[in-house]
């Protein structure tokens, strides 16, 4: 049964999710002049990547990125997915204990981080249980729910837009792509890379057209420049580099007469969280996935609570900001793997079970 | 023991058990049956006739096919009692080695078919199911007379025998949804299926969830509209309601009888109801976020004018709610009991005494009244009770998460309760699919 439409609502709320709160601010710190062209260029390795992604899994159809690996053998499956269930836990971490932060720093001052921390994973870990498919379907209730919201606010948020601040366009650092190299750029890529690789998990049952993710996944770029754009074109560029949550602040800034809210960005952020504890179950998911393949011997909830169990520890061991910043760029290198290693091995042997499949009659 | 004999003695048991002794054909017969589910009078009336009749023919009484009914071979003490709690008569012969078994002229013990009692329609057949199962069968083919209605009857229960049909079209359903209610009631069960607990064990659906896996609806319109789609309904003996499989979410808001309106209305009243679900669930979990815990999101005004209507209340807004709603849920519960004729006085009770003087003596902010207020009228914009009553229970998860997370816990909430929706799922089918007569969209 094709299932593409559930696939790309669940595509569009993962990075919608994601987008919001880190990316602006490593972006905006990233180059001071002609910000599209790094948004650009990180969505163009986004699209391809994904596209490749898809492509090989379409070549090897019924079969999941696990199982994919695994024909090539054992040792080599548990050497190409060890670094990814890793950077799955490290993802549900950061994901878990920034997010935490956020939460209190923007609207929760008093409440403590723990509990936010335990409502995030109990409710990641609820949702994780009830299996993929549930996930989907909550996706779409969740997406019917939020999404017209969110677009009214982000329309809003164009309120106090100064449309000057879009000049310049362009200066020789943003042309030549020197800043693809600086740390606020590589960090940046979380919010293009964290969330497709779940297509590679999903069971055949769920099935989806690679073509209709890739076009989905076009219509993503307004939400990616509207995130850098919007705070830059409210402050400007060296007030708003100044911002932990540039975007946030922007949103902030809208009054809208004729609500009875005076925050509508808490209703924002918050339809965002929730989206983002969508994420964490899927990503909780497919950590399990993995998990309960190398050791079957764990059985489907004690497992999730383990992991969950781990992953809280873990969180409150994290001290502070400064401590998730460099979290952040420790997971750089199992990203960068994640994004470019999984989705290449993916395609070749993606091809090469074409051609084996081609070849024998 | 002879059987007659038996019948004798079971007499001192069963009071409305008669034993009468008549001519038939001039052959001395002892008629046995119920009083209390036969027409006795008539039944001799009709005997006679029908005697008649077979004597003319120059059928001996007892013969297989005199017309008077099923002749039964050397039947047990168990049979013959089956057969008259059944509600038929049996003619035995003086000597009690023959005995015909026939269907007598009954009691009513239905009430007239009437218009539903929870369920109003505005537009459309207003008839709806009664207590006897032939009544309901024949209704629903009355809704729907098409060659596609398949009828199949079971009897599950042991001590209990509960008559029970599953109606389906032929063509619409789908296979495997058909396949396994029909395995599941063949299997019979090793109990008695009393009420819609024990049919939902049964069927083997979670004891503990709040979402009714059967849709249940008074109305043989809806019951044939829910067939033509490619559902399954289900009439019990003595149940005057469709069980209609699988229940899904859109049952909430959508109904047959909407589209007896212009289309523009119908989609205005399901938009209504799904706000009505909305405002039900989301509004005393809202008030209690923003004013325990986030009370920056409002507007000053609005904040100021909250908090000054709170002036005075000593306990937190949790507890504030969740007593006024205590006090509403009792009045909901205790109207259903109530004899219409008290119904008004309690109207006024609740109404004028408990609104006005509870804001008067500053037990509760008046704007928690209008909230509450505003909360329960939405909930039953919703279609079906089973609906209502269920999503009375989600609002106290969304009030305690809201208690504690402010607008985050609600939001968060809802999260949940979606989940728990797209987990829930009927024969494999999910809660939430949108449904297509023999399609599934997920």
């Amino acid at each position: 049964m094709d299932k593409s439409r559930q696939t790309i609502v669940m595509f569009w709320i993962v990075h919608v999710g994601l987008i919001f709160f880190l990316y602006p601010a490593d972006i905006i710190g990233s180059l001071s002049v002609g910000h599209w062209s790094a948004v650009l260029l990180g969505f163009i390795i986004h699209v391809s990547l994904v596209a490749l992604y898809t492509k090989g899994l379409s070549y090897c159809a019924p079969l999941n990125v696990i199982d994919l690996f695994q024909r090539v053998g054992r040792l080599f499956a548990f050497a190409m997915l060890l670094p990814l269930a890793v950077y799955f836990v490290l993802i549900i971490i950061i994901t878990v204990r920034a997010y935490a932060e956020i939460v209190t720093v923007i609207f929760l001052g008093n409440t403590p981080l723990w509990t936010i921390m335990l409502l995030f994973l109990a409710v990641s870990v609820f949702i994780c249980q009830l299996g993929v498919e549930s996930i989907f379907r909550t996706g779409i209730l969740i997406a019917l729910l939020f999404f017209p919201f969110l677009i009214l606010v982000l329309i809003l948020s164009f309120q106090n837009a100064d449309w000057h601040y879009l000049l310049p366009l362009m200066d020789r650092d943003a042309a030549t792509f020197a800043y693809a190299l600086r740390r606020p750029f590589l960090k940046s890529l979380f919010a293009f890379i964290g969330g497709f690789l779940f297509l590679g998990f999903i069971p055949s049952r769920v099935s989806y057209q690679s073509r209709k993710i890739v076009y989905a996944s076009l219509g993503l770029l307004p939400f990616f420049l509207a995130s850098v754009y919007i705070p830059l074109l409210t402050f400007g560029e060296n007030t708003a580099s100044k911002f932990p949550f540039p975007f946030i602040m922007a949103v902030d800034t809208v009054d809208v007469s004729w609500l009875m809210f005076d925050r509508v960005t808490m209703f924002f952020m918050i339809s965002l969280l929730c989206f983002v504890i969508l994420f964490l179950s899927l990503v909780m998911w497919m950590t399990l996935l993995l998990l309960k393949r190398g050791m079957p011997a764990l059985k489907a909830p004690t497992a999730g609570l383990l992991l969950a169990a781990a992953i809280y520890i873990v969180c409150l061991l994290v001290p502070n900001w400064n401590a998730v910043e460099r979290l952040m760029w420790w997971n750089t290198v199992p990203r960068l793997y994640a994004a470019f290693v999984i989705p290449l091995a993916v395609f070749a042997l993606g091809l090469r079970h074409r051609r084996r499949e081609t070849v024998r009659p | 023991m002879l059987l007659p004999a038996f019948l004798k003695s079971r007499q001192a048991r069963d009071m409305d058990l008669f034993l009468h002794s008549l001519y038939l054909a001039e052959e001395p017969v002892v008629l046995a049956g119920y009083t209390s589910l036969i027409d006795l009078p008539q039944t001799i009336v009709m005997l006679r006739q029908l005697a008649l009749n077979a004597d003319d023919a120059g059928k001996p009484l007892f013969d297989r096919d005199s017309g008077v009914g099923t002749p039964l071979r050397e039947p047990g003490e168990q049979e013959v009692l089956d057969a008259l709690a059944a509600g038929d008569a049996l003619i035995c012969s003086e000597s009690g080695d023959r005995w015909l078994r026939l269907v007598p002229v009954g009691r009513t013990l239905s009430r007239a078919l009437e218009s539903p009692t929870t369920e109003n329609v505005l537009r459309g057949a207003i008839s709806a199911f009664n207590e006897d199962l032939d009544t309901n069968v024949g209704l629903v083919k009355k809704h729907m007379s098409s060659d596609m209605l398949r009828i199949r009857s079971y009897t599950l229960g042991l001590s209990q025998r509960r008559k029970t049909v599953l109606l389906y079209a032929e063509g619409k359903i789908r296979e495997p949804l058909l396949r396994s209610i029909v395995q599941k009631l063949e299997t019979l069960p090793d109990r008695d299926i009393s009420d819609l607990q024990a049919l939902s064990a049964f069927f083997g659906f979670s004891k503990w969830s709040p979402i009714t896996r059967f849709n249940t609806s008074e109305l043989p319109q809806e019951a044939a509209f829910a067939l033509e789609h490619g559902k399954a309904v289900l009439l019990l003996d003595r149940f005057p309601f469709a069980l209609v499989l699988p229940s899904l979410l859109s049952d909430m808001f959508v109904s047959q009888n909407d589209r007896n309106f212009p289309v523009i209305i119908m989609f205005s009243f399901r938009i209504l109801r799904i706000l009505g679900v909305l405002v039900n669930v989301l509004l005393p979990g809202l008030y209690v976020a923003l004013v325990s815990v986030n009370p920056e999101v409002l507007r000053i005004e609005i904040a100021l004018s909250i908090a000054g209507s709170r002036e005075g209340v000593p306990y937190p807004s949790l507890v504030e709610t969740l007593l006024l709603l205590l006090v509403l849920e009792l009045t909901l519960e205790s109207a259903i009991r109530l004899p219409k004729t008290i119904g008004p006085t309690i109207t006024m009770v609740g109404g004028i005494i408990l609104g006005q003087a509870v804001v008067q003596a500053k037990l509760v902010s008046n704007v928690l009244i209008i909230i509450l207020a505003a909360s329960t009228i939405a909930n039953f914009t919703v279609i079906g009770f089973q609906n209502a009553t269920a999503l009375r229970l989600y609002k106290y998860l969304l009030l305690v998460l809201s208690a504690m997370f402010g607008v985050l816990g609600l939001f968060i909430g809802i999260v949940v309760i979606c989940a728990y929706f797209s987990y829930g799922n009927t024969f494999g089918i999910p809660y939430l699919s949108r449904w297509k007569a023999g399609r599934r969209y997920g």
